[in-house]
């Protein structure tokens, strides 16, 4: 099971590229480079920014420049915020975990239920209860989601009282901590779960007219036998990737549910730092994703090549 | 592949197909049942489809007629934050400008944002796709490296970084879009286009001298516009989505009222604290619906088109 010299190659080259372009961003934008690498409505004294203009090898060639990047990269430095005056990593170590707290369950129960549910909708495609679940799961499919979480947000929240408005703690005790989570955890949930019903019946849906389906019917198997034994570890292999690539996204996928349930996570870290235009923030943050979802999109074809037999034999 | 938004993602839809066309080879013995399959479950999908069409082809309406069919101009001033009426069906804001109004002439922006990014990812997509599946060989080889390298870009991250720095217009952002979201178009028109090329129709002409480019135009592309329609629907309801987001975001273009604008207009100047649902929950409603229309426009072609190709 040896990933294959191209595709590592891709790999490496959109790392490279990406990081790349993350480089040239700030220096090609219109506009001062050291403002755009600091940050705006950062007030500094002139010796001060001659310093770092300095220090931060502005006044230096880009290739120098570039060279620089990649070192600092390497250290894990990835720069200082003037806006919180702290370093951007320490930041986002700091606010992931919050993040994750939020995001890690809220996938897994999405593509479980998701799963399990789907299967069901595309085994009994016909039933009028399932067709009225499709329906209802397609409306939440095609709702975006920061709008669904403010209805949900006004009505339960601030018109009933039943959660909190804001925040991830007021008190810190793990009850409060899942009295605060519930709702925007619910949320990510239900449109992680709608998203993975739907590809999970298309593809039940494709794998119930296939041969060894019917064999297995011939045989005299019970329908709930041939569609959690037979079929549904077929037709669980895009769901599997999918969730895969989304462990690449955790970091940015709450963004919309952190902003609207004021959460401190990484989402409204990135959102504070477009309202304030912190850069830095902007960027690591931005770095830190793409290591992630590259590292996931990796994942998902070791995964891929493990799991199906189709693709490892080839 | 989802980030942002678990919305919508065109690219798990297509993944859901490739995965479809990878294992076609057993197609034998199958056509019938799938066939059965089709026509018993013609009637709803046929339904849904239709109501979807009915929408979708309103919406259109709503767009290219706002001169006529909205009662105000938008930006003309009435009293603020009155309730649905007679008077404005749907209310006014917060500087008093008529919320219907300005959801009829949104359409617009909101249409041409999502139909322009989906028409340039749609040709980028095409292109790639018709090249690297007619050519096959190196181009390929490079093309759909190229595909992949893109499939790794977080986009919507980008595009905020990008926004950050630019504050584009609206056009900027249907642009940016188009250029980042051509990926799974690409995948699908090359599948198709690697079966077009082996065809004898095609064996026959190259063999007769006609030029790759002539035979990829009038022989080719025509043969795979059926694979393409859809996944261009299902693009414009992404970019829709996504467009909608990055409004809400703030990156938004303020001289222009999208959908996606008029809520973040509402959340960021407190008609949601306030109570004023009907502020905010018209666009969304018309997000919901449009995004809905063209979703069950372009699933019903896609089922319709992996049928035909079972049945055959």
């Amino acid at each position: 099971m040896s990933l294959s010299g191209k595709k590592a190659l891709r790999y490496l080259v959109a790392l490279f590229l990406i990081f790349s372009l993350n480089f040239a961003i700030p220096r090609s934008m219109p506009g001062d480079p050291l403002t755009n690498l600091l940050g705006e409505d950062v007030m500094l004294t002139d010796s001060y920014v001659l310093e770092l203009r300095a220090k931060m090898g502005l006044d230096r060639s880009w290739p120098e420049q570039y060279l620089e990047y990649w070192r600092d990269i390497l250290k894990l430095d990835l720069g200082y915020s003037f806006h919180l005056h702290r370093s951007v990593s320490d930041i986002i170590f700091e606010r992931m975990k919050w993040t994750l707290l939020l995001a890690v369950p809220a996938l897994i129960l999405g593509a479980v239920l998701g799963a399990l549910s789907g299967a069901r909708a595309g085994w009994k495609s016909g039933s009028c209860i399932h067709k009225m679940e499709t329906a209802f799961f397609l409306a939440i499919y095609c709702t975006p989601p920061y709008f669904l979480s403010l209805i949900v947000l006004y009505l339960l929240s601030f018109k009933a009282g039943l959660f909190p408005l804001k925040g991830f703690y007021s008190t810190g005790s793990a009850v409060d901590i899942a009295h605060h989570l519930f709702l925007p955890m619910t949320m990510m949930t239900l449109f992680s779960l709608s998203r993975n019903y739907m590809i999970m019946r298309g593809s039940v849906l494709q794998e119930k007219g296939s041969l060894y389906a019917a064999f297995a019917r011939a045989k005299g198997l019970y329908d709930e036998e041939i569609l959690f034994r037979h079929v549904f570890k077929n037709a669980l292999l895009p769901i599997i990737t999918l969730l895969a690539l989304d462990f690449g996204f955790i970091l940015s996928g709450a963004l919309f549910i952190e902003i609207v349930f004021s959460m401190n996570g990484m989402g409204s870290l990135i959102y504070d730092a477009l309202l304030s235009r912190d850069y830095p923030i902007l960027q690591g943050s931005f770095l830190i994703i793409t290591i992630m979802v590259i590292s996931a999109n990796l994942l998902a074809d070791l995964l891929y090549s493990r799991l199906d037999p189709r693709v490892r034999w080839q | 592949m989802s980030e942002i938004n678990p919305g919508l993602d065109t690219d798990a839809i297509a993944m859901a197909i490739h995965e479809g066309e990878e294992s076609k080879c057993k197609k034998d013995g199958e056509g019938r049942t799938a066939l059965a399959r089709f026509i018993k479950k013609t009637s709803w999908a046929a339904k849904a489809s239709g109501l979807g069409l009915a929408l979708f082809s309103s919406f259109l309406a709503m767009a290219a007629l706002s001169s006529l069919l909205a009662p105000y101009d938008p930006w003309i001033r009435f009293e603020p934050y009155l309730w649905p009426g007679e008077e404005h069906l749907l209310g006014t804001n917060d500087l008093g400008q008529d919320i219907l109004s300005e959801l009829i002439y949104g359409s617009r922006v909101s249409l041409i944002v999502g139909f322009g990014a989906a028409l340039m990812a749609t040709i980028i997509g095409t292109t790639i796709g018709l090249f690297s599946g007619y050519f096959k060989g190196t181009v390929d080889e490079i093309l759909m490296g190229l595909t992949d390298i893109f499939l790794m870009i977080p986009q919507i991250p980008l595009i905020i970084v990008l926004a950050a720095f630019l504050r584009p217009s609206f056009w900027m952002v249907a642009l940016l879009m188009g250029s980042l979201w051509w990926t799974s178009t690409a995948r699908v028109v090359r599948s198709k286009a690697l079966q077009v090329s082996e065809m004898g129709y095609v064996r026959a002409k190259r063999a007769l001298g006609f030029s790759s480019l002539h035979i990829m135009l009038s022989d080719v592309l025509p043969n795979i516009c059926h694979v393409v329609m859809p996944k261009f629907l299902l693009s414009i309801a992404s970019a829709m989505i996504a467009e909608a987001s990055i409004s809400f975001l703030g990156l938004g273009d303020p001289a222009t009222k999208s959908w996606g604008m008029m809520i973040n207009f509402a959340f960021s100047r407190g008609g949601f604290i306030n109570g004023y649902w009907w502020w905010y929950l018209a666009p969304g409603l018309c997000i919901t619906l449009f995004v809905m229309s063209v979703v069950l426009v372009g699933h019903f072609l896609e089922e319709k088109e992996i049928s035909t190709l079972r049945s055959e």
